[in-house]
């Protein structure tokens, strides 16, 4: 089930030199397959883990993640 | 740039390991059991101490294979989300091995001809429960591992 925080992960390391998701795992210390779960928003990571994404490409948190609760809540309704 | 789902991780592969070894090597453990409790062979207790030895090594050789792979991954600790997958895992498995413990209490109240024959019964109900609980938290893993979860 997909979790209500989009990301723009893919977009920053495209930005990023193109930086794989192995790089970007390596630097902030997870697996190459946890990067790819939090990208697709399959995952939501934690808080630390997701100040360590955002150092790596110096922006601030909320440029990263975006909460999208309102659109969840709607989904939810729908059902 | 790969947004692609993701090839089996060390984790996964450790996952299906067991599960696969669990199955075959305890599958093979339970038919004989049935066979005993058909009146087909003998009980034997050393089957059981061999089954675990042959259990063990499959394990070891197998995640050595997969280590030797990938050595980089084998020595990377878990990550958050390989915790939460095996901790949701568990949580699965707990509740079927209740279930089936509870299961297991009620062998004694099978009719059998030699009243020994109750605890024998007992022990083996009890291991297929462990046994049972433990392949389902390898399955769950997978699945979830496999979702991306």
């Amino acid at each position: 089930m997909d979790t209500a925080i989009r990301n723009t992960i893919r977009r920053l390391r495209f930005d990023h030199r193109e930086m794989t998701q192995q790089e970007l795992a390596d630097r902030i210390g997870v697996t190459r397959q946890t990067v790819n779960a939090i990208e697709l928003g399959k995952y939501s990571p934690s808080l630390e883990v997701a100040f360590r994404i955002a150092a790596v490409f110096r922006v601030p948190l909320d440029q990263v993640f975006q909460y999208d609760g309102d659109r969840t809540a709607s989904e939810k309704k729908k059902v | 740039m790969t947004n692609q789902r993701s090839p089996m991780s060390f984790r996964e592969k450790s996952a299906w390991i067991s599960l696969v070894s669990l199955v075959v090597v305890f599958g093979t453990y339970f038919s004989y059991i049935g066979m005993v409790m058909a009146g087909l062979a003998r009980n034997r207790f050393a089957l059981f101490l061999v089954m675990v030895a042959v259990f063990i090594i499959a394990e070891v050789v197998l995640h050595l294979a997969i280590a030797t792979q990938s050595p980089r991954d084998a020595r990377t600790p878990k990550d958050e989300r390989e915790q939460v997958i095996e901790l949701k895992a568990t949580r699965t498995a707990f509740y079927v091995l209740l279930v089936s413990a509870f299961g297991s209490i009620g062998t004694v109240h099978l009719r059998l001809s030699d009243p020994d024959d109750h605890l024998w019964l007992m022990m083996q109900a009890i291991l297929f429960s462990i046994v049972f609980a433990e392949a389902v938290k390898f399955a769950r893993q997978i699945v979830l591992y496999r979702r991306d979860a």
